[in-house]
């Protein structure tokens, strides 16, 4: 075969082509050598001499083509309305097979002739050509498409389209009425969208107006009424429960018949008629669903509310005033010796039951948890008496003394760890975090000096959480009194050697001392009342004294009696005490070393003690009965009450401690920490609004306090009030003034 | 006077109870003594005079600068012959520009440093 251009004889060689295109497109017996004469013949034609004949065998494919799917139309026409899609779909499956084909023999004229006058891409995209300009020259494969499209489907578009929505309805309904398999009613679907296959363009059109558009609107309408039909029959929750059935069969029936295009149209034309339009309907339901906390209709409504636009914002407000009772109920009237333990395992207990509740139903929804959060935080924060501070933070700092403090309840460590990880749940929803911290240091420096910490390691783990939440700063001073404690551990060490190299010195006792670090401990250096240092002990205070100004250089030590004590072992009694006691307490008890009574007079003017620290040192050595008052005396010891030594004293236990009696926290101690924290809050609120003016120089009032507010708010929530009284401090201070020009705004001065 | 007579007793018991004879003799024996006491600056003023801060406390530069380490016991008090005392870390700045205690105006000369 040559492939130089010669004359060709169009009539005969389109004769014999047209059979071979007429095999081809109807799938019929194309033998090898027929197909590659008629391959050159379509090359010879493009090439003709003395002119190419390529446009007029175009002209003729066309028009057999048209032909051949006018003809294929009529025998769609012609099958009962059962069979029709069955048999338009038969003849789509032959005859886009076919175009394949067809598309292949042509492929020099397609190559050669067509996509040389074929806008490009680019053009296409930037450009003004329209792509449908009828004279454009099509692809031969994309020729034979676009005549199905117009002598196929335009024509019998309504009847498909009828055919089809009546298929699907059935396919809803349950009712086998179709004969026509799922896979025909997929592959008329897809047909609509293959036949704009070659465009570039909008792909979607054809199946979009002529299947997509409608289908969504008879979807529409079959579940509006479907939706009327449910809401007449069965309650919400059923309801609920059916929708979502009906959605998830909706979203498979999407799956099988439709292009992935629709899925979410379909599911959004859905949850609109089901549930947006009903949408008061199911969220009056919602009520009572959580607080009866039906878990199934809770989780079916959220997965419902989720998809509509602000579906879930009754829900979520509901679910929040639910936490928030229940909350409150579970703290609220606390009585007894351990309240401290009930409000945090009451909070906690609420906590994780709705923490749960949102990880199951709701999905960890984050809606939900902050609901969660906001419930809780003002649960944590609510005042029962608005009158008095919250009482949570210290009730949270006592629960985890508890916890850290040695006890016969014991309990394994790691349990240990696991309620102080706990507590740092409840610590993140306090606002008043700084009276937390000033009562957890006290209950710590207690637990320390008095050896009743249960181990250190739990200390020191609980140290670091804190300082996870809140930053270096908040637990700073509590780490100083962590790093003291262990540093007079080794203070201990080096005094018993500086005692043995010395004379090979004895105190008579057992004697540690633990060196505190003013400032860093929550304790002042103003004793609360003199004393005079029994003489037995003298001699220990002497020693260390001259021991410590050797190892250190410009300090001076301030003996803190009332946090010491000391163990005094009872040698005149049928059984032989040893107790655990107060310095005070010892004192008071040496004195009868040699004596069975002495007066008040006589005790206080030897001890120097005053009044207050006297009378509830001898009361407490009086309810532990190892003292007796002779007589009846009521609430105070008069200068000349005469107390004497209990000889007939006995205990069941020989090894016991009689400490608690004079430390237990009173009422004013606790408004004491509540008066220094407000000090301390005022201090803090000045320091915050000088350091933003001073970088901001000039602010608006409202400006300033929302800074202040968003600054101090890992550490305290302050009231407007008081951080405007700690503005007029900051001008009268003249740190601040208002600018002349405008009432509401402060500037800097420098 | 009747404390008198108590006071005087154990001080005499005290000075032989280290004899072992003696002390299974006495009522009450002393065991063990847990004392607590508290360190401070030994200082005539509690604020550092150039930084403002209490000498107990780092002074205002370690405060900003060592956020994170344990270097606090680093920051110590400085006395000078006119017992006046500061913070070691803000005399050594001060010093600097003038060898003169920033309270009296003497010449400074250091007396002791903190330890």
């Amino acid at each position: 075969m040559s492939l130089k251009p010669k004359r060709v004889d169009f009539v005969t060689t389109w004769a014999d082509l047209k059979e071979t295109v007429k095999g081809v497109v109807t799938l019929g017996n194309v033998p090898h050598t027929v197909w590659y004469n008629r391959f050159s013949d379509v090359y010879s034609l493009c090439v003709a001499y003395p002119e190419p004949l390529a446009e007029k065998l175009y002209q003729e494919t066309k028009k057999f083509l048209e032909e051949h799917v006018k003809s294929l139309l009529i025998q769609v026409n012609g099958s009962s309305e059962e069979q029709l899609l069955t048999v338009y779909y038969t003849l789509w499956q032959q005859y886009s097979q076919g175009m394949d084909y067809l598309q292949k023999l042509y492929s020099y004229l397609n190559t050669q002739h067509i996509k040389k006058q074929k806008a490009t891409d680019a053009e296409l995209l930037y450009g003004t050509l329209s792509y449908e300009s009828p004279e454009q020259m099509k692809e031969i494969g994309e020729l034979g498409l676009d005549l199905w499209k117009k002598y196929m489907i335009e024509p019998l578009k309504a009847d498909l389209l009828r055919l089809l929505l009546g298929a699907v309805h059935c396919d809803r309904t349950g009712q086998s009425l179709y004969n026509e398999k799922s896979s025909t009613i997929q592959g008329v679907i897809q047909s609509f969208v293959s036949v704009e296959e070659f465009k570039k363009k909008n792909t979607l059109e054809l199946y979009e107006t002529v299947f997509e558009v409608p289908f969504l609107e008879a979807t529409g309408d079959y579940y509006r009424q479907e939706a009327s039909r449910l809401l007449q029959e069965c309650t919400i929750s059923l309801y609920m429960e059916k929708v979502l059935q009906r959605r998830d069969e909706e979203d498979l029936r999407s799956r099988k018949f439709l292009h992935p295009s629709s899925y979410g149209k379909v599911r959004s034309e859905c949850e609109q008629r089901m549930v947006a339009d009903h949408l008061a309907a199911i969220q009056n339901e919602c009520l009572t669903m959580v607080q009866l906390e039906f878990q199934q209709d809770l989780r079916n409504s959220y997965a419902l509310l989720k998809s509509i636009q602000g579906g879930l914002s009754v829900l979520v407000s509901h679910f929040m005033e639910h936490v928030k009772q229940q909350g409150l109920r579970a703290v609220v009237n606390q009585t007894g010796d351990n309240i401290a333990a009930q409000f945090v395992d009451g909070m906690l207990g609420v906590y994780s039951k709705y923490k749960e509740m949102t990880n199951n139903v709701f999905a960890n929804d984050q809606q939900f948890t902050s609901a969660l959060d906001m419930a809780c935080a003002s649960v944590v924060n609510h005042r029962f008496n608005a009158n008095q501070p919250c009482k949570s933070p210290e009730l949270l700092a006592k629960y985890c003394d508890s916890l850290l403090r040695k006890s016969s309840k014991g309990g394994s460590d790691t349990d240990i760890d696991d309620k102080l990880a706990q507590c740092i749940a409840v610590f993140k929803y306090i606002d008043d975090k700084d009276v937390y911290q000033r009562f957890y240091a006290r209950l710590m420096a207690k637990r320390l000096i008095q050896q009743q910490s249960q181990s250190m390691d739990a200390e020191e783990a609980m140290i670091n959480r804190l300082k996870q939440a809140c930053g270096f700063e908040y637990t700073n001073k509590l780490h100083r009194v962590f790093t003291d404690v262990s540093l007079s551990s080794d203070l201990n060490n080096k005094f018993s050697n500086y005692l043995q190299n010395k004379d090979r010195i004895e105190l008579g006792l057992n004697f540690y001392i633990y060196v505190l670090m003013a400032s860093a401990w929550p304790y002042t250096l103003n004793t609360p009342t003199a004393f005079a240092v029994p003489q037995e002990l003298e001699r220990s205070v002497q020693r260390f004294e001259d021991f410590y100004r050797l190892q250190f250089n410009g300090r001076k030590l301030t003996w803190l009696h009332h946090w010491s004590q000391g163990e005094l072992k009872l040698n005149y009694l049928k059984k032989r005490y040893i107790i655990t006691m107060q310095t005070f307490q010892m004192a008071i008890l040496l004195m009868f070393e040699n004596t069975d009574s002495l007066t008040c007079k006589e005790m206080m003017e030897a001890t120097k003690l005053n009044s207050d620290y006297f009378q509830k040192t001898v009361q407490s050595l009086i309810d532990s009965k190892l003292l007796a008052v002779a007589g009846d005396t009521g609430e105070v010891f008069e200068p000349s009450t005469v107390i004497s030594l209990n000889m007939d004293y006995s205990y069941k236990r020989t090894k016991f401690r009689i400490t608690a009696a004079v430390h237990r926290e009173t009422v004013q101690e606790t408004e004491q920490t509540h008066a220094s924290v407000e000090e301390d809050r005022k201090l803090y609120l000045q320091a915050t609004i000088v350091r933003i003016m001073k970088s901001r120089k000039i602010l608006r009032h409202n400006v300033l306090i929302q800074e202040v507010l968003s600054q101090s708010k890992a550490r305290f929530a302050p009231s407007i009030s008081l951080i405007k009284k700690c503005v007029e401090t900051l001008i009268d201070k003249q740190y601040l003034e208002r600018t002349p020009n405008s009432t509401d705004e402060y500037s800097y001065v420098a | 006077m009747a404390d008198d007579i108590d006071m005087e007793k154990p001080v005499e018991k005290s000075t032989v109870s280290n004899d072992c004879v003696v002390k299974s003799e006495k009522m009450f024996s002393l065991k063990r003594w847990n004392a607590v006491a508290m360190w401070s600056w030994d200082v005539e003023c509690e604020i550092c005079a150039i930084c403002r801060v209490q000498v107990m406390d780092a002074c205002l530069r370690c405060q900003a600068e060592n956020r994170n380490d344990k270097e606090q016991e680093e920051c110590v008090v400085i006395w000078g012959e006119c017992n006046h005392s500061f913070h070691n870390c803000c005399m050594k700045l001060w010093v600097k520009q003038n060898n003169r205690c920033p309270l009296c105006q003497q010449e400074w000369s250091v007396q002791r440093i903190g330890k």
